[in-house]
């Protein structure tokens, strides 16, 4: 037993970090197995991404960026299926590449979530998209690529010749109509210097929440076109598209994820308060 | 014939005239040097590719020592060895889209990695949770902006109070974008005065040499 | 985009004002760096946060874990590798046990090669060399998320007195520096990316923001390229503050004069 016995406000001020985890999961995990479908508002953000989206005309050609591994591709699944939803609705073709190695794992995940999608818009790898692979690890790859594109790509991620497809049109990074990039890593600055900067071409962002402030920098100076913001952009994006997935079912775990961080917050400032001025008290009077 | 190529101001030369192929035509327009610069990324690109062979080849070289040497973890080097074959071994024969690699890749690298980036949630509430506190005004201030741009984030809140978006974007615009802009111009700034030291040499630990 | 103020022959639009940037960088670079004179430095308070930090975990026989980064050799990376050298040297002299975990990207093979030099360099020099031992310098990954549960292992198992975190260290910087508070070790840290710069102001006792680490760094290795490095940063950061509130002026004055002269 404490010889001062239980303060609230103290405990209040300096209550054991163990407490936010368990309430964090439960707050989260609740709305995740059962969503509540409370509203959702669409930000000023992601309705530019949508409308840079869709300015692209069936034909066009895309450098569709995959510079993420598994974990982060789990933060922007909904903003990777939805945009890809639009992309296969409008006939755009896709030139993937990836810039993490975990990156080979990821598209039968993902095009086995789009398969029914694919199917009903006949959507066909080498004809309508070609994954070029783990071409753009490091800056020099991404220069390369950039300046001389059948230079460095030969042949797909399964090494059929790429020659004699849409990729023929085209020679270097000027030629892609936007570059899209699903982002958790440093690739996102290199295609930045070396195909927005040196050829001109827009490039779209869908990036992973802690990376969101720089990015927001990039797209107020022209840098890139148009941000996704995480889970909660790609959420937005799905409902615009008019196609709930799994970005809008995890709204409602996101909203009391927050709103408890809010209410530890609060507790912890009364309890900061409420000690500290007790403290000053028992040091005025010397009462405890 | 080797100790040429590893001296150091054979290394420096390669590096500045590397440089200057790059950097010129990128800024001045002389059309011959354009090719030059585009293939000598190409070359880089290649070139790089091929580290990861040597990268391989360090790693077994290290982890025979410790294995052989029996120095502290040498057990977990030999279940490192037996991944790193199994996984070249799978990757050469079936190929990186089917069998064991695929598997591995799968099962164990991609939900290992997912588990310890989603815990990063829970460290970043308790942290926020405990830092938040009014303990002086200047505090107090960020503690505000705090509490704003978090119910901005809650997607619930916009749709109930519309008038959140503007103040969160605001504060965001504002105060959050100039520290990036900060941060983008001193990081460009340093990395093009590192560059000059490289250039002249007084940077070299990057090329393996330990400094003046 | 806003139309170029001028274009010179033979410069490529847009990239004139970049161009003469770069090459007054070049220019101002190298005079510092070849004054005899050694440029100065302010000390950085964190400096004295470390050096209060390692004297706990001395007085507590805890060891210190230091580590610099996961990157490959950037300007992050070499302003870790001084702090690192500064940090040997003080448990060094104290007798205090060095963990320093390295790896965490594909780049980082080499910049441990450099590390490990330093360090044994730090307790050479320290007359201490019987003290350095390689094996708490463990190479823990080439990868960030396997580095990552490594690296808080070995905060669970060894239990520091200090944890420093410098050079670039990412988004496992949040997890690593909240499990060195959960063992209760003391937790410096180096922001060097904006993203997560916030989030380890939260959970660490004491962070250096952006700058403040390269110029600890200089200020540490006295080495005069470095501290001419911080020199011409300086002059650059007033360059770039004069620019934007001439642009701020302009704006409002109507004008888009300065927008155009940077395009130019």
């Amino acid at each position: 037993m404490s010889e001062e016995g239980f303060d609230l406000f103290k405990w209040m001020a300096t209550y054991d970090k163990r407490w936010i985890y368990v309430f964090l999961f439960i707050v989260v995990i609740g709305p995740l197995i059962r969503p509540l479908g409370m509203p959702i508002s669409v930000s000023g953000l992601t309705k530019d991404y949508y409308d840079n989206i869709n300015s692209l005309t069936e034909g066009d050609i895309v450098f569709d960026s995959w510079n993420m591994e598994f974990s982060g591709y789990m933060e922007l699944k909904p903003g990777v299926l939805a945009t890809h939803k639009i992309f296969i609705e409008k006939g755009v073709k896709l030139c993937i590449a990836f810039g993490h190695f975990e990156g080979v794992a990821l598209p039968p995940v993902v095009f086995k979530e789009l398969k029914s999608y694919m199917d009903q818009y006949d959507y066909k790898e080498f004809e309508d998209y070609i994954i070029i692979g783990y071409v753009i690890p490091n800056e020099a790859a991404v220069a390369a690529l950039a300046q001389d594109f059948h230079g460095v790509v030969r042949v797909d991620w399964k090494g059929q010749p790429i020659a004699g497809t849409f990729l023929d049109e085209i020679e270097d990074a000027g030629d892609f109509a936007l570059i899209n990039d699903y982002t958790t890593g440093l690739a996102t600055t290199f295609q930045i210097r070396h195909m927005v900067l040196t050829y001109g071409t827009p490039m779209a962002v869908n990036s992973i929440g802690v990376s969101v402030p720089g990015h927001l920098a990039n797209l107020d100076a022209g840098l890139i076109t148009s941000l996704l913001s995480s889970t909660r952009g790609g959420a937005e994006l799905e409902y615009l598209i008019g196609q709930p997935g799994p970005g809008l079912k995890s709204m409602d775990a996101f909203t009391f994820g927050h709103y408890m961080l809010i209410v530890f917050i609060i507790i912890g400032n009364i309890g900061h308060y409420g000690w500290s001025r007790r403290a000053a008290h028992r040091d005025r009077t010397g009462i405890q | 014939m080797s100790a040429f190529f590893k001296s150091r101001s054979t290394q420096l030369t390669i590096l500045v005239i590397s440089f200057l192929l790059v950097f010129i035509p990128y800024f001045i327009n002389i059309p011959g040097l354009d090719w030059f610069s585009t293939k000598l990324m190409t070359i880089a690109a290649v070139t790089n590719a091929f580290t990861i062979g040597i990268a391989v080849y360090s790693q077994y070289k290290r982890s025979g020592r410790f294995i052989m040497e029996r120095r502290k973890g040498w057990i977990y080097h030999i279940y490192l060895v037996l991944l790193m074959i199994f996984m070249i071994f799978n990757g050469i024969v079936f190929g990186q889209h089917t069998g064991g690699y695929d598997w591995l890749l799968k099962a164990v690298v991609t939900p290992l990695s997912s588990v310890i980036y989603g815990i990063l949630a829970f460290y970043m509430a308790s942290a926020g949770a405990r830092a938040f506190r009014a303990r002086s005004p200047q505090a107090a201030l960020l503690l505000i902006a705090g509490l704003i741009v978090l119910l901005y984030q809650a997607p619930l809140t916009g749709s109930v109070f519309p008038g959140i978006e503007p103040a969160a974007t605001y504060l965001t615009n504002t105060f959050g974008m100039s520290v990036a802009r900060m941060f983008s111009i001193s990081v460009c700034i340093g990395a093009i005065v590192l560059g000059v030291r490289m250039l002249t040499g007084k940077e070299v630990a990057f090329l393996g040499f330990g400094e003046e | 985009m806003v139309e170029p103020l001028f274009e010179i022959p033979g410069l490529f639009a847009g990239r004139t004002v970049g161009f003469l940037l770069i090459i007054l960088i070049f220019v101002l670079t190298i005079y510092y760096m070849s004054q005899k004179k050694l440029q100065y430095v302010r000390r950085v308070p964190a400096l004295d946060a470390i050096e209060d930090a390692v004297g706990r975990s001395t007085e507590m026989g805890k060891p210190v874990i230091c580590s610099y980064g996961l990157g490959g050799f950037s300007y992050w990376t070499i302003a870790g590798l001084s702090i690192l050298g500064y940090v040997a040297k003080l448990c060094a002299e104290t007798d205090t046990r060095l963990i320093v975990p390295t790896g965490g990207s594909h780049d980082s093979y080499i910049v441990r090669e450099a590390a490990v030099d330093l360090v044994r360099n730090a307790y050479t020099t320290a007359g201490k060399a019987e003290m350095f031992n390689e094996e708490d310098m463990p190479f823990l990954s080439g990868e960030q998320y396997a580095y990552t549960p490594a690296y808080i292992g070995m905060l669970v198992r060894d239990k520091p007195g200090t944890t420093i975190m410098t050079g670039s260290h990412w988004s496992e910087a949040m997890n690593i520096a909240e499990m060195s508070n959960a063992v209760g070790a003391i937790t410096i840290t180096a922001g060097c990316y904006t993203s997560s710069m916030a989030a380890l102001a939260c959970a660490s006792d004491y962070i250096m923001l952006g700058e403040e680490q390269p110029a600890a760094g200089a200020y540490l290795s006295k080495n005069p390229s470095q501290l001419a490095s911080i020199r011409v940063q300086d002059i650059y950061k007033f360059i770039a503050v004069g620019m934007m509130i001439l642009g701020l002026i302009a704006i409002n004055a109507g004008s888009e004069i300065i927008n155009r002269l940077i395009s130019s």
